[in-house]
């Protein structure tokens, strides 16, 4: 009962607090009338009475105030209070305002959008029912293909065997579900429909794919495991993006499409927030049964019942009370059980490799994580980047701040000498930094969204498919919350120092006069900051600095091919069917038809063209020496090889050292050649000379599979290992086959399916797509061209990355050093006004204008070198950060650290430059008469 | 007179209790009280008498009401309710007890 009673009086003054604070009011006065009335009957005046009763009573705004804390409600009305005169005295100010709300909007909306991306791309559940319970196989992505009875360090692909081992086997787990673990384009046409095939990504998935995710479809149905029984009807599911694309068209469930010309129904659409089981810029378009990969021996899923070739992801959700260690021990038995069930077919390096070959379980709400593996550096390195600028923003906003403060001295000196409290002063300083920063961040979510969408536009320009990124630039729940709590922790620290400082006033002040008073107090802390500023501005530039060299390097590096007028068409023959002997001609035809086109020097045609992002690889046997042992499939002895037509070398511009270059001799019959590069050269013939030698493959059981005819200049073909020497590589023969010795068979026949064609144009000439189009069109209307670009395009896309964080972080630097330009202004400008007498005087007894200016710009510089000295080391500790991160890049570049240095001291100048101006013109006789 | 003895902390509570809890009285009136009960010794300062009064009205152990006083003007009364009797039933007990105990001590050593 009595709590009730309690809140009920609480809840009186709440919201009767006016009436409250006036019966409290009243209850004083008539104390106070008491105290008077008394002391005129003790018989003194009554002026006398009432000064005496005053006096006794004390600090009658101070009693009311201290009763109503009583109350419980002070700190809501008192916030109310602070709130009031925040708002008020902000608007007393506009330009101080705008400036800190546009300086914190930056600084906020810069690690807001940064924290977008780095939070949709690292953070980020799959959106799928309970994510929590999903765990994928691998510790580590390993993409996409894998064959034989063994995998290095850790099980991490398995084939359709293992995964009904697995799925059959492992009670844990509620839904076992398997996928394709790369994400190859498919030639898409729908049926009856007149316009040509479009290429869209496509993924294998298992019957139970969909359920073991807990998504049900948009429209339609999804796949169950019905569908994905041999035998079973055709059926694809679409992507709601690509749906979208047809109009949200109810028809096309229930309609056929042909998927690589084979017929599928599309039974339904997956629901919007639905991107696959990986975070990638190009999620799938079309998902289909895993046994329906039998319909298309071309696709990986082709090899569906090869027990020995590993080419699918696993999920799983466990189930009710299940254990992961315990699924991931029991697997690994399952494992040993699945491959001694194999034994017979086990190579003697499979064998040997048996003991050694586990698997790891880990978590997977978040899907597979290529797009994160790939993406995790920069986005650190960018939130790194982006925290320095906001650490300068809240240093500038914090100088802005104690100016401010500088100027309300007298005011809050007179609060003091009223007897207001100094936590009630530094709350309502506070409560200013807030009601600033808040404003700063709601402006910042604008910048925010803006910059999110100008990063994604050019880290992506163009996604395959309609699928687009999975990334959203709006900003969700935790970014909004994200942006609030960086706005808070801006405004304490950017609010700290100056609502200390009002603390500090001393109340004596209000009575003197303010010419005198400005004290020394506040030179230090806003000295400090610049010092700060400037010493995170020299980390960012020279950060950014060593990030535009390392970039300037790769790009500029010796590439071994021109890319100067070389046009990439690059087209997918595998998806028409041509005979395996049908394509020296067609690639003849092609060749022939293109060089139709006027302005067309040269055409030749290779499997796959530098840095296009695939190649083929195997280890090499050598003629003449023992074969290859176990370890011969270890990436390290791995040869990377292309197949090539003739007019190949001369067509992408890479030089022939020695011998000769694939050419129209090298026919179906005539000897197997090889063209080697110089790093097959050295790495195996040493300084021999390998013309002639002969070497082989171990998978086709031969040592003399290849004559060697020519040694090829070292070019760049890997889209990864920049930072390492070029590795051996060599080229083949299109119109010639490889067979394995022992059976007579194809080996690869998909490595004649020649992907990239290489235009060269005469010197000034230009050659459009349509004309390409046409030319091929003419060959044969069904080759789909999946694209038409530059080789130029195609090179400078592998630096993307790398130049949007050079450029990105180029900003930053520059942004910083404006800002911390305008802190070290800010305080030149406000001591020279504080010197102005003492410049004065120096000038009066003879000092040079000249004199008075350096006296200016040497305290400046006095700042920035200690700047300078604090920010060295931490600069060199951000390079060699940056180094272990990034390839190419040189952790200690003393030309960059010197160009940061001159810029920063440069803007020093230009910041000291119109104060030391202003100290020089000060007339000596009005210095003096001010004061 | 020099500085008034102060209050041991949380007697003041006490003696507003007690002050009142005969009949109800203004804030004026409770200080003269306590001054003239306690031979001047005691002097309730006014900064510490009426958030005193507020937090015991919060805690409903007083309860006031404006009334008229004996010169007809308006006052705010202050009175005991049943929980605040309780209460000074029990500070009361307490502070025999402590000065009791004090008591003790100090005659005896």
């Amino acid at each position: 009962m009595l709590w009730i009673q309690r809140l009920w009086i609480k809840l009186q003054t709440l919201f009767r607090s006016e009436r409250a604070s006036q019966s409290l009011d009243d209850e004083l006065q008539f104390h106070l009338e008491q105290q008077i009335a008394e002391n005129v009957a003790a018989g003194m005046s009554k002026e006398e009475a009432r000064y005496a009763a005053m006096r006794l009573f004390g600090n009658h705004t101070m009693v009311a105030e201290n009763a109503r804390e009583t109350w419980g409600w002070i700190w809501l009305e008192q916030a109310g209070q602070d709130l009031r005169y925040a708002f008020r005295s902000l608007r007393k100010s506009p330009l101080f305002t705008a400036v800190a709300i546009l300086t914190l909007a930056l600084g906020i909306g810069a690690t807001t959008s940064i924290f977008t991306l780095f939070y949709d791309v690292l953070l980020k559940s799959l959106t799928v029912a309970n994510p929590g319970e999903l765990y994928r196989l691998g510790k580590e992505a390993r993409c996409c293909y894998w064959g034989g009875y063994s995998q290095e360090n850790e099980y991490s692909l398995v084939s359709y065997d293992l995964y009904k081992h697995f799925r059959d086997h492992t009670q844990g787990f509620a839904e076992l579900a398997a996928f394709q673990a790369s994400d190859p384009l498919f030639g898409v046409q729908r049926s009856g429909g007149t316009e040509s095939a479009q290429s869209y990504p496509g993924e294998f998935v298992s019957g139970n794919y969909f359920a073991m995710f807990g998504i049900s479809a948009y429209a339609g149905r999804l796949l169950t495991s019905t569908d994905d029984q041999p035998g079973a009807p055709a059926v694809a599911v679409m992507s709601y993006r690509l749906w979208q694309q047809y109009g949200s068209d109810p028809s096309i469930v229930g309609s056929v499409f042909h998927i690589d010309n084979t017929p599928f129904v599309i039974v339904g659409i997956t629901p919007p927030s639905f991107f696959g089981d990986t975070l990638r810029s190009d999620p799938p378009d079309f998902f289909m049964p895993l046994n329906s990969g039998t319909l298309m021996p071309q696709a990986d899923a082709g090899d569906l019942n090869q027990a020995d070739q590993y080419w699918l992801d696993l999920i799983g959700r466990i189930g009710p009370g299940a254990e992961s260690a315990a699924i991931e021990a029991q697997m690994r038995v399952e494992l040993k059980q699945w491959l001694r069930s194999h034994w017979s077919e086990m190579s003697a390096n499979d064998r040997a490799k048996f003991p050694e070959q586990t698997l790891f379980l880990r978590p997977g709400g978040s899907g597979i994580t290529s797009m994160r593996e790939e993406y995790e550096h920069w986005l650190q390195i960018l939130m790194m980047v982006s925290a320095f600028v906001l650490l300068i923003v809240c240093a500038n906003v914090a100088n802005l701040m104690l100016v401010r403060g500088m100027q309300r001295r007298r005011e809050i000196s007179v609060s003091v000498a009223l007897g207001a409290h100094a936590s009630r002063l530094v709350r309502q300083a506070l409560t200013e930094s807030i009601l600033l920063s808040v404003a700063g961040g709601v402006t910042a979510l604008v910048v925010a969204f803006a910059g999110t969408q100008l990063i994604l536009h050019f880290a992506f320009p163009s996604a395959r498919g309609v699928a687009g990124i999975p990334i959203n630039a709006s900003p969700s729940m935790p970014v909004l919350l994200f942006a609030f709590c960086v706005s808070l922790v801006a405004a304490v620290a950017f609010g700290v120092a100056p609502a200390w400082m009002a603390t500090r006033v001393d109340p004596i002040e209000a009575l003197r006069g303010m010419s005198r008073s400005t004290a020394r107090t506040g030179a230090l802390p806003r000295k400090m900051l610049v010092v700060f500023q400037a010493a995170l501005s020299l980390v960012l530039l020279v950060a950014s600095g060593l990030l535009t060299t390392a970039m300037h390097r790769l790009e500029n590096q010796r590439f071994g091919f021109l890319q100067e007028q070389r046009t990439i068409v690059r087209i997918d023959p595998g998806l028409v069917d041509y005979q395996p002997n049908q394509f020296t001609v067609l690639y003849d035809r092609i060749r022939a038809s293109l060089s139709t086109i006027p302005g067309v020097a040269a055409a030749a045609i290779c499997q796959y063209s530098p840095l296009s992002g695939n190649n083929w690889a195997s280890s090499v046997w050598l003629d003449g020496r023992p074969a290859p042992g176990p370890g011969a499939d270890k990436v390290e002895n791995m040869v990377y090889w292309d197949r090539v037509t003739s007019g190949y070398f001369s067509a992408i511009g890479t030089q022939i050292i020695e011998g000769r270059s694939i050419s129209e001799e090298d026919t179906a019959t005539s000897q197997h050649v090889a063209v080697i590069n110089e790093a097959f050269a050295k790495k195996y013939f040493n300084n021999a000379n390998p013309i002639g030698q002969y070497f082989g493959r171990p998978e086709l059981g031969s040592s003399r599979n290849y004559k060697i005819v020519g040694v090829a200049q070292d070019a760049r073909y890997l889209d990864f290992d920049f930072d390492k020497p070029i590795v051996p590589f060599f080229f083949l023969a299109e119109a010639q086959h490889d067979v394995v010795a022992k059976t007579g068979a194809d080996s690869n026949p998909g490595s004649h399916h020649l992907h990239d064609i290489v235009l060269v144009a005469q010197p000034g000439a230009t050659v459009s797509a349509a004309e390409i189009r046409q030319a091929i069109i003419a060959v044969d209307p069904r080759l789909p061209i999946e694209s038409i670009g530059t080789l130029g395009e195609q090179v400078s896309n592998q630096f993307r990355q790398q130049r949007l964080i050079a450029k990105l972080s180029s900003f930053f630097g520059v942004l910083s050093l404006v800002l911390a330009s305008i802190g070290l202004y800010g305080v030149t400008a406000y001591n020279v006004g504080r010197h102005t007498t003492e410049i004065g005087v120096r000038l009066a007894l003879g000092a040079t204008p000249a004199q008075a200016a350096a006296l200016v710009v040497r305290g400046a510089f006095a700042l920035v070198a200690i700047g300078l000295v604090v920010g060295f080391p931490l600069a060199l500790g951000v390079g060699q950060f940056l180094g272990s991160q990034l390839y190419g890049l040189n952790p200690y570049d003393p030309a960059t650290t010197l160009l940061a240095i001159l810029t920063l001291s440069f803007s020093t100048l230009v910041a000291a430059l119109v104060p030391a101006v202003r100290a020089s013109r000060i007339s000596p006789s009005e210095a003096l008469r001010a004061e | 007179m020099g500085k008034p003895s102060d209050l041991v902390q949380g007697t003041l509570d006490l003696l507003i209790l007690k002050t009142i809890s005969l009949e109800p009285k203004h804030g004026w009136a409770i200080a003269k009280r306590i001054q003239q009960i306690s031979g001047e010794v005691l002097q309730v300062q006014q900064g510490s008498l009426y958030p005193a009064l507020h937090r015991l009205e919060q805690k409903v152990w007083i309860k006031a009401k404006w009334a008229e006083t004996e010169t007809g003007r308006q006052a705010k009364f202050y009175s005991l309710t049943a929980a605040g009797r309780a209460q000074l039933e029990k500070e009361a007990a307490n502070w025999s007890r402590l000065s009791a105990a004090i008591n003790l001590v100090v005659e005896t050593t």
